[in-house]
């Protein structure tokens, strides 16, 4: 991975009428890696998205993408494919003349037949969008998005209503489309997929970065938990610990192997059974959760 | 543009709501003129026919298809989706309506050619080519403002209306009518001055020079409609 920026973000203020959806976000996205921007509803990361892709003018600060503005349609889209959000096909045209129409409409080169094979739509290319299902459409959406192989792929909720397999499918396409070098900027509500995948994190809220990092930086902020119950009659515990509104007893910890151990060894010294035994790093859904509080 | 305006003719011809109106209903309509042309003549005069056909098609096969492929295109975020692309919005906008414009004067051709067969032929055919280009643009640039002002599809049902019924009304009016009376009032109101330039292309009798300066309300009409397009036009529905 390069730390060639391909889109800079400096300053970026997105306005509607009184509300300020975006708040002097700056930020970066290097060449080749997988930067995921997720937030709490209402984050501001839509705005932030379209802004970069060009849909939305800045109320203020500056996008360069490539190092051009990204409303420089005829430099940059060339070099760009772009899932959106909802599908954006019209009813009445087949999935071929979809796919064929967008791709002639971005300069670049592939052979139709080749990009709905990778989205398994081969067999319905004669249908019309209309026809299809809300996961199908959804498949033909990333196939316009990596047509000619882009170098920068926006992939805006890319895995909603898609059944698992069609999942491991677009995300294998992704992982090729990495192998050559492509950069990736995703936003998703599901944060298992951020978390296995993303390289940096730019986490929203209200309007601007809650935190941003590798997943490793976001998640070490937060202690880790170990959680289990006790007997009526136990010995004290050897380490500071908090009983939760079910009753079970819960061990904040940003030495979670270190403080594991202490806490195994003490039951099994005093023949305590620790009931229900969970432990396990913090993750991003915890980070995430703790935005609010 | 031009795989835009592919993929709109294959739309076009794919959608039976929109190839009725927009090519069944003004072609019957003016069917309906050329056949009662005598009826009519008596009315107004020859050019009488000819303008209000011109109007037919403009208004109901151009300008009501316009809006409505405009409102359904922005509606299923299909003009977000050509703006992920290389196409600058010109060019967008031309392949959207390069198809209706292009059936528009392909049926007013052929209806006043039709007209010219069974009733005899305009006195400057010039002239008369001026006063449809004159009036098809009017009608693009009234088509890229109301769809602004226009949700949906169906929405373009009523939003059309004032324009639709207005410009055949004014049509209507001045073509029997004329303009000695109300001149100015006439000349002003979209589509009358078109109207005046057709009937006198058509009728023969006044100046070509008279008759040209009767392209200035037209085109005025043409600002009018591109300065509130600018202003109201929306490539994405409101949320």
């Amino acid at each position: 991975m390069s730390t060639t920026p391909v889109i800079e973000v400096e300053r970026l203020n997105v306005t509607y009428g009184d509300f300020h959806a975006v708040r002097d976000l700056s930020f970066e996205v290097r060449r080749g890696e997988l930067y995921a921007l997720i937030g709490t509803n209402g984050a501001g990361k839509t705005s932030t998205l379209e802004t970069i892709e060009g849909h939305r003018t800045p109320t203020s600060g500056t996008v360069r993408v490539f190092g051009h503005s990204p409303r420089d349609r005829r430099v940059v889209r060339p070099r760009v494919g772009v899932m959106l959000q909802e599908s954006g096909f019209s009813p009445d045209l087949t999935v071929r003349e979809s796919v064929r129409l967008i791709g002639r409409l971005t300069r670049r080169t592939d052979d139709v037949d080749r990009v709905l094979d990778i989205v398994d739509l081969t067999g319905r290319s004669g249908r019309k969008v209309s026809q299809l299902s809300g996961g199908e459409k959804r498949r033909l959406d990333f196939a316009t998005a990596v047509y000619g192989t882009p170098e920068l792929v926006f992939l805006d909720e890319p895995t909603t209503g898609l059944d698992i397999q069609s999942r491991d499918a677009l995300w294998a396409t992704v992982d090729r489309l990495r192998e050559n070098g492509a950069t990736i900027v995703l936003t998703t509500h599901y944060l298992e997929e951020a978390q296995q995948r993303a390289d940096r994190i730019g986490l929203m809220h209200q309007g601007t970065f809650h935190r941003e990092g590798t997943v490793s930086e976001l998640t070490r902020t937060l202690p880790a938990v170990i959680r289990f119950s006790l007997p009526p009659v136990a010995p004290a515990l050897p380490l500071q610990a908090v009983v939760d509104a079910h009753g079970k007893v819960v061990v904040e910890t940003f030495g979670l192997q270190k403080d594991l151990h202490t806490l195994l060894g003490w039951a099994q010294d005093h023949a305590v059974e620790l009931r229900d035994l969970q432990a396990g790093p913090t993750r991003l859904d915890d980070v995430f959760r703790a935005i609010g509080s | 543009m031009l795989p835009i305006a592919l993929s709109e003719l294959i739309q076009i011809f794919r959608n039976r709501l929109v190839l009725i109106t927009s090519l069944i209903v003004p072609v019957a309509v003016s069917a309906l003129f050329v056949r009662q042309h005598e009826t009519f003549a008596a009315v107004g005069s020859l050019g009488y026919i000819a303008a209000i056909v011109m109007f037919t098609v403009a208004a109901f096969g151009l300008y009501a298809t316009a809006v409505t492929t405009l409102a359904s295109r922005r509606q299923n975020l299909f003009l977000k989706r050509l703006r992920s692309t290389v196409a600058s919005d010109r060019s967008i906008l031309a392949g959207l309506l390069l198809p209706v414009t292009i059936l528009a004067v392909v049926q007013v051709t052929a209806i006043l050619t039709a007209l010219a067969v069974v009733a005899g032929g305009p006195a400057n055919v010039v002239l008369l080519v001026v006063a449809v280009l004159a009036t098809l643009a009017m009608m693009i640039g009234l088509g890229l403002a109301t769809a602004g002002l226009t949700n949906s599809p169906e929405h373009a049902q009523v939003t059309t209306l004032p324009v639709t019924l207005g410009v055949v009304a004014v049509s209507s009016w001045v073509g029997i009518s004329g303009t000695e009376d109300l001149t100015v009032l006439k000349r002003l109101l979209p589509g009358g001055s078109a109207t005046e330039m057709a009937v006198n292309a058509w009728n023969g009798g006044v100046a070509v020079t008279d008759s040209l300066l009767l392209l200035a309300p037209t085109f005025g009409w043409v600002v009018v409609a591109i300065a509130l397009a600018t202003r109201l036009f929306r490539w994405e529905p409101r949320r």
